[in-house]
């Protein structure tokens, strides 16, 4: 059952104390345009995700995390004709989904703005690649769109990839410049796309999870344990406490090894080749530290449907981690020690508080930024308690701010490992040990419903159940919805990484003044994958 | 972790034996992701950190597909993505090698489908097949001993004969390989 009230806001208000931590509405195409301002406005509200599925309607959600409210809400619009509002209009966070929405649904905004192509190629000489879609095909493809030349005449478009430098990940940039600056940049990454969500489709969630894990394998602890709940919530079943500690110390080991990495990457890209070895040393110890503790330099396979697979070797992990973390602080310090490095970093990939909001960006991007989202805090799930505290973040919004929000999260996240293996500790969970760092944030007012509760669905729906579940990843907010039919085989299941909502900062904080020489180190600093983004 | 560095000392002295005979002094990798999920890269990346170093066995990375020996190809080869990657093979000098990287590569993660190969050898010729998902540094380097030696093969079975303007042959070799 839904929840009904006279607008979205009011239903949630409605909803309070009696519905789980996720809240649906139907709206309808009439009135989405005004409902998704209202929302928009709404403070404390961000757009978290944009999908569609079926084809007669097609049922356009949108996924609004609440935060300070601690819930999501999602809305939910049958649209009949072959058009809706053009929501990007107001929350421009929007427009990569109604691109996308577009490609696999046939449906687009009205307004008839250009739309670019996200995971159908153009035609390699032979016409379109015809990719199987999860709805209908559009009635026309969108033309290949470049970024816009907003110095007309004086700028001309420098191709970069798909094949870019040495051991990094295939991406299409098309680099729009004056000679040097970087006026504007914009990405193609169809050389990537693997049609995971597809891929889902007609699969049990556990079937499912072995693709969901390697759509972006740097984040398969974190994606996994979200489309885990995602399933669970649509299935009503709920992780034992210890399974999801468990999660929860494979998804800290995740974290760490991620920032060891992008640390790594941070000093190759500025080419200080003593900071890259000394991260690159804690990098390792950190994967053979998970080796060790679960099994998998990279954790796959250790969420399951229900659970957890791997019980982790405790007594591996206590000896090991302080080892590793041991190295990566001093490394740490080292680098913010280093003027010349620190230098580089600085006002470099800029990105504003207001860039951050408009974008709904999530993670260590948008708390470097002064946007402090963190699902941890902001979301119910996991054996997170009500007092647990982590760093608020860092003003600035340049990469220096980002290598310092890393920083910060390698030393609270090895304080949660060990308070998850001493559960009696969790309230002991504190920030930053480095100096000169912003205090941490608390979630003061606790955890107060229940995860996982199901998401309640629309009454006489043909079909069976479905679920949001979320998860705290490296990069920020995971998300994944499914729904099952009713032999309880994945009718339709959205994938959302941390990657696809940074992304789209990405083009922003190169823009922001900077030169060729600089996309290296801003793309270090976001950390991101394209496989994340292509899934 | 005794044994694993006595293997890692015996599999490096190997290698290092191995590549200064075949190519007197380097050999250069160029890396290609067909669409891989990441880790496979990371794992790469980490050939040349300080507990691999692969510098010091005689091995580099190199950008220019024109200046590599090797291509080290990871993921399921995506079909949109077999152009560039034909591509990069071709700007290659002969001889040279393609060594399918990662469970992808091999065919174990994704089908034969609308989206991709599902394995490298869908497009490129492959002489070395490294499992793991994703293989291990370790791993890796197994993997480049016996790439190494395939590529001796390659080079003992060239003719170097290079044909005159006017048709004759003549020999442009006389051993020179390296
Ligand atoms: S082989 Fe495994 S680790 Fe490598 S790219 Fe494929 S899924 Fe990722």
């Amino acid at each position: 059952m839904t929840v009904t009230g006279t607008t979205p806001l009011s239903a949630v208000a409605a909803a309070a104390d009696t519905q789980g931590p996720v809240v649906v509405t139907d709206v309808s195409a009439a009135d989405l345009a005004g409902i998704t301002k209202e929302v928009a406005r709404a403070p404390g509200a961000r757009l978290a995700d944009m999908f569609a599925d079926g084809t007669d309607p097609v049922m356009l959600r949108l996924v609004w995390a609440l935060d300070s409210d601690q819930r999501y809400l999602i809305t939910q619009t049958p649209i009949d004709t072959d058009d809706y509002p053009a929501l990007s209009d107001i929350a421009p966070a929007a427009f990569v989904e109604e691109c996308e929405i577009y490609e696999q649904f046939g449906v687009r905004p009205v307004g008839g703005k250009p739309l670019n192509r996200v995971a159908i190629p153009p035609p390699l000489g032979q016409g379109d690649i015809d990719l199987p879609r999860l709805g209908r095909a559009p009635a026309e493809l969108p033309q290949d769109v470049h970024a816009p030349h907003v110095v007309g005449g004086q700028a001309f478009e420098f191709p970069f990839g798909p094949v870019r430098q040495v051991g990094v990940e295939s991406l299409y940039y098309g680099l729009v410049t004056s000679g040097e600056e970087v006026v504007d940049l914009y990405m193609f990454t169809w050389h990537k796309h693997r049609g995971l969500e597809w891929r889902t489709q007609g699969k049990t969630p556990a079937q499912a999870l072995f693709h969901v894990e390697r759509a972006e394998g740097l984040g398969a602890v974190a994606n996994g344990w979200a489309f885990a709940s995602a399933a669970e919530a649509a299935l009503g079943i709920e992780p034992s406490a210890p399974a999801q500690r468990c999660r929860a110390i494979a998804l800290e080991l995740e974290r760490l090894y991620n920032h060891a990495a992008a640390i790594a990457a941070l000093c190759q890209a500025c080419g200080l080749a003593v900071g890259r070895a000394a991260a690159e040393i804690a990098l390792e110890q950190l994967h053979r530290l998970n080796a060790a503790v679960f099994g998998h330099r990279y954790l796959f396979g250790v969420v399951d449907i229900g659970g957890a697979v791997v019980t982790p070797d405790t007594q591996a992990l206590r000896a090991g981690l302080p080892d590793a973390y041991g190295e990566l602080r001093r490394g740490g310090e080292a680098l913010l020690a280093t003027n010349s490095f620190v230098d580089r970093l600085e006002a470099t990939g800029t990105v504003t508080e207001e860039a951050a909001r408009r974008l709904g960006l999530v993670g260590p991007v948008a708390r470097a930024s002064g946007v402090a989202v963190d699902t941890r805090l902001d979301h119910c799930y996991g054996p997170y308690p009500g007092q647990l505290r982590l760093p608020a973040g860092q003003p600035g919004g340049d990469a220096l701010a980002r290598l310092k929000v890393m920083l910060d999260e390698v030393a609270a996240s090895v304080s949660l490992v060990n308070a998850l293996l001493d559960p009696v500790g969790l309230e002991q969970v504190g920030g930053s040990d480095l100096p000169g760092r912003s205090g941490p944030r608390s979630n003061t007012s606790g955890c107060e419903h229940s995860a996982n509760t199901p998401v309640r669905t629309r009454p006489g729906r043909p079909t069976g159940r479905s679920g949001l579940g979320w998860a705290e990843s490296s990069r920020g907010e995971s998300l994944a919805w499914v729904e099952l039919d009713s032999d309880g085989l994945i009718r339709r299941a959205r994938l959302r990484p941390a990657a696809v909502r940074n992304w789209r900062g990405f083009d922003d904080a190169c823009r922001s003044q900077n030169v060729f020489t600089d996309i290296p180190i801003i793309e270090a600093s976001f950390w991101l994958t394209v496989a994340g983004l292509a899934r | 972790m005794t044994a694993d560095i006595a293997i890692e000392e015996r599999a490096a002295a190997e290698l290092r034996r191995e590549v200064a005979r075949q190519f007197g002094r380097s050999l250069h990798i160029r890396t290609l992701d067909t669409g891989s999920c990441a880790a496979c890269e990371q794992e790469i990346r980490l050939l040349a950190a300080p507990h691999y170093d692969l510098h010091r066995l005689g091995f580099f990375f190199t950008p220019a597909p024109r200046h590599a020996d090797m291509l080290l190809v990871t993921g399921p080869m995506i079909r949109a993505f077999a152009v560039a990657a034909s591509k990069t093979y071709e700007a290659m000098p002969e001889p040279k090698l393609v060594v399918a990287t990662g469970a992808c590569a091999l065919g174990g993660v994704y089908p034969d489908d609308a989206f991709t190969y599902g394995r490298v050898d869908g497009v490129l010729p492959v002489d070395v097949w490294i499992p793991g998902c994703p293989p291990s540094p370790l791993a890796l380097l197994q993997g480049l001993l016996v790439a190494v030696g395939r590529l001796a093969e390659k080079v003992s079975g060239l003719s170097f004969i290079a044909r005159s303007p006017e048709g004759a042959h003549e020999d442009a070799t006389a051993g020179g390989a390296a």
